[in-house]
C-alpha cells in the first residue's frame, strides 16, 4: 500500500511539476468561470429562457430543460474531444519519463514488482485526469443547476464515461512508451485512433459503398477492434438527451481494447532490460 | 537457515543481439561469483567489461539470456529478493522535482519504509550526509556531490543488508568522498555487505576486502586484495588443466582466474607454487608460465587487463618478472 501510494503521489508530483494538471485545472477554471460570469440564463417565463453571451440577449426563447441539455450536451462534446486531445497530449510523457536510464535502474532495485511500478504510474495519470474531470463536470452541473432549476443528473455520466475514454487511450499511451519510449509516437498512435475513430463507426455507409468483400472484411474488424471513442462519446450524449442507444458494444469491445493493451504493455515491461 | 553469500551468480550472460544484422554483444559472459555476508567486494574492469550489466542483472533490471543471480539465496527476479538491497546507480536521474526530503521519502516508501519511521528517519539520514539544510530545497539545484551523497541516504535508509553501489565517488570532491568513505565504514562494521563498482582502484584497495576484475565480460581475476597485493608472489598459467586438480589448487591459491582454457593461479610463496608445479606436471598439463609479482592494485589490474590486451606488455613492467617455470 504505502508503494501504490508513493508510484501515485510521485505521478501527481510530476504532472504538477511538468504543469500539467495546473494546465488542465486552468482550462477548467476558464470554463467554469465562462458558464459562472458569461454565460447568462433568463428564465423568461416560467419554463422558456433566453441566453445572453458577453451581455448580448438571444431573441429566441426555448425550453429550459432542452436549453440545459443542449449546453451539457456541448460540454459532453468538448470533452470527448478536445479535452481527450489535452489530457493525451499533456500525458504522454508521464510514461516514457519514469523510464529514462539512471531512473528507472533505482525504481527495480526496489522490493516492487515491475507490474506494480506501471500500473502506479498508469493509475496515477488517470487521477490526473480524473481530479480535472469531476472539478469541470461538477461545477458546470451544480452552475447550470443553481442558475436553471434544472438538475439533469445524467451529465455527471461525463465523468465516468471521459474517464473510461481516457483509460483505454492511456493504456496504447503506455503500451507505445514501453515499447519505444517516444512521447511523439505516443501521441501519435493515440490521437491517430481517436480521428480515426468517428470514420470507423461511419461502418454502415462506408461499407455499403465498398466493391470488395476483404475490404469490407478489414474495415469492420478495424472498427470491431479499435476503441470506439465516438460511438462512447454518443451514449453519454444520449444519455444525457434522455435518447436511446444502440447497445453496450462499443464500451466492453473498447474495454477488452484498452485490456489487451495495458496487458501487452505490463508483459512488454516485465520482459524488458534497462 | 540464513544463506552464507549476499550474492551468488551461476554461469550468468547477458547476450544482447542485433535484430537485423545477427550481432552479437557478450556484455556478460558466464560468470560465477560469490561474496560473502559482511564482505566489503571491489568490482572492477575497463570500460566497457560488463560491470553496470552485472550490478543490473543483480537487481534484476537486465533480464538474463542464460545462469542465474541470488541474493541472500533468493532469486533476484522475486521483488522480495531485492528488500535487503540498497542501490546508488551510476549517472543517476533523481527527478528535479523533489526536494530532498521528498526524495528520501519517496524511495523509502517504496523500499517499504512505514511513514513514522521515514518521517523520524529522514532528517537523521540529512544531517547524516550533512544535507540537513538542504532537505526542503528542490533537488535541481544540488550539485554532483550533494546529490551523490543524497542518493547514498536513499540507498541506505531502510538499513539495506547488501549496499550496492555503482561509481559512489564520482564527481565527489575529495572531502566528500573521505564522508562517504566514513559512512560506508560505519556500515561495514555494522556487519552490512558492501559492493562497489568502481574506477576508483585506489578507492577500491583501501577500501575492499576482496576483488573482481572484469573484461570482456568474464572474470579475469578474483581474490582477497591483501594476497592480490602483498609484497611477492607468483603467477602461474597452465593449460588443460583438470577440474579436479584446479578445484584442489584453487584451496591453495591465492587468487584465480582462467581465460581461453589456460588458468592463472596466484601463490603466495615460491614453495606453493612449485608444489603447483609438481601436481600440474604429475597430470600432464602444460606450464605456460611463472610470473614473479609484486604489486599494487593498480598493478594487477594492468597485468591482469593489459596482459590479454598486449603480452608483451606484463614482461616490461617492473613490478613482474619472467622467472623459469
Amino acid at each position: 500500500m504505502n508503494a501504490s501510494i508513493a508510484l501515485i503521489r510521485d505521478t501527481f508530483r510530476e504532472a504538477i511539476a511538468r504543469k500539467i494538471f495546473w494546465g488542465l485545472f486552468g482550462l477548467s477554471s476558464l470554463m467554469i468561470l465562462f458558464f459562472l460570469f458569461v454565460m447568462k440564463i433568463d428564465i423568461v417565463a416560467g419554463a422558456t429562457a433566453s441566453i445572453s453571451l458577453f451581455g448580448l440577449q438571444s431573441h429566441n426563447t426555448t425550453d429550459v430543460s432542452r436549453l440545459v441539455r443542449g449546453i451539457f450536451a456541448g460540454v459532453a462534446t468538448f470533452l470527448y474531444t478536445f479535452g481527450m486531445f489535452l489530457a493525451v497530449f499533456a500525458s504522454a510523457g508521464l510514461t516514457p519519463s519514469v523510464l529514462e536510464p539512471g531512473r528507472i535502474e533505482l525504481l527495480l532495485s526496489k522490493p516492487v514488482s515491475r507490474w506494480h511500478i506501471l500500473m502506479g504510474r498508469y493509475v496515477g495519470n488517470l487521477l490526473v485526469v480524473l481530479c480535472n474531470t469531476v472539478y469541470l463536470v461538477t461545477s458546470i452541473w451544480l452552475i447550470l443547476g443553481w442558475k436553471t432549476g434544472i438538475w439533469n443528473f445524467a451529465f455527471l455520466l461525463a465523468i465516468p464515461t471521459t474517464t473510461f475514454i481516457f483509460a483505454v487511450l492511456l493504456a496504447v499511451v503506455v503500451l507505445v512508451g514501453v515499447l519505444w519510449d517516444s512521447t511523439a509516437l505516443a501521441i501519435m498512435v493515440t490521437v491517430g485512433l481517436m480521428i480515426v475513430s468517428p470514420i470507423l463507426a461511419q461502418k454502415d455507409t462506408i461499407v455499403k459503398l465498398m466493391s470488395s468483400e476483404w475490404s469490407r472484411r478489414l474495415w469492420l474488424a478495424l472498427y470491431y477492434i479499435l476503441p470506439k471513442v465516438s460511438d462512447l462519446g454518443r451514449i453519454t450524449l444520449s444519455a444525457i438527451m434522455d435518447r436511446t442507444f444502440d447497445g453496450w458494444m462499443p464500451v466492453w469491445t473498447s474495454a477488452l481494447f484498452g485490456a489487451v493493451a495495458l496487458g501487452t504493455a505490463l508483459y512488454t515491461f516485465s520482459r524488458r532490460s534497462f | 537457515m540464513p544463506a552464507d553469500y549476499a550474492i551468488e551468480t551461476s554461469n550468468l550472460k547477458k547476450i544482447y543481439r542485433s535484430r537485423w544484422r545477427k550481432r552479437e554483444v557478450r556484455a556478460v559472459d558466464g560468470i560465477t561469483l560469490r561474496v560473502a555476508r559482511g564482505t566489503t567486494y571491489g568490482l572492477l574492469g575497463p570500460n566497457g567489461a560488463g560491470k553496470t550489466t552485472f550490478v543490473k542483472l543483480l537487481l534484476s533490471a537486465v533480464i538474463p539470456t542464460e545462469g542465474e543471480a541470488r541474493v541472500f539465496g533468493r532469486d533476484v527476479h522475486e521483488a522480495e529478493a531485492r528488500r535487503p538491497i540498497g542501490y546508488l546507480p551510476e549517472n543517476h536521474r533523481f527527478p528535479t522535482y523533489f526536494t530532498g526530503a521528498g526524495m528520501l521519502d519517496f524511495y523509502a516508501a517504496l523500499s517499504g519504509v512505514g511513514p513514522a519511521d521515514r518521517k523520524r528517519l529522514i532528517p537523521e539520514l540529512l544531517e547524516m550526509v550533512e544535507l540537513e539544510k538542504w532537505g526542503l530545497v528542490r533537488i535541481g539545484k544540488y550539485s554532483k556531490g550533494m546529490l551523490q551523497r543524497l542518493g547514498l541516504a536513499q540507498a541506505i535508509i531502510h538499513s539495506p543488508s547488501l549496499l550496492i553501489l555503482d561509481e559512489p565517488s564520482d564527481g565527489v570532491d575529495p572531502m566528500g568522498r573521505r564522508h562517504i568513505r566514513e559512512i560506508l565504514e560505519r556500515l561495514e562494521h555494522k556487519g552490512v555487505t558492501i559492493f562497489i563498482n568502481s574506477h576508483q582502484l585506489a578507492e577500491v584497495e583501501l577500501f575492499c576486502s576482496e576483488v573482481a576484475i572484469l573484461y570482456k565480460g568474464k572474470v579475469a581475476l578474483s581474490g582477497k586484495v591483501r594476497d592480490l597485493v602483498a609484497g611477492k608472489g607468483y603467477r602461474l598459467s597452465a593449460s588443460n588443466v583438470p577440474e579436479a586438480l584446479e578445484t584442489a589448487l584453487r584451496e591453495r591459491a591465492s587468487a584465480v582466474a582462467s581465460r581461453d582454457g589456460v588458468v592463472d593461479f596466484q601463490f603466495a610463496s615460491s614453495e606453493q607454487a612449485n608444489e603447483a608445479i609438481d601436481l600440474l606436471r604429475g597430470e600432464k598439463c602444460a606450464i605456460e608460465s611463472l610470473v614473479q609479482t609484486s604489486s599494487t592494485l593498480e598493478d594487477v589490474f594492468i597485468q591482469t587487463i593489459g596482459g590479454e590486451k598486449t603480452p608483451a606488455a606484463v614482461s616490461t613492467t617492473s613490478t613482474a618478472q619472467e622467472v623459469t617455470a
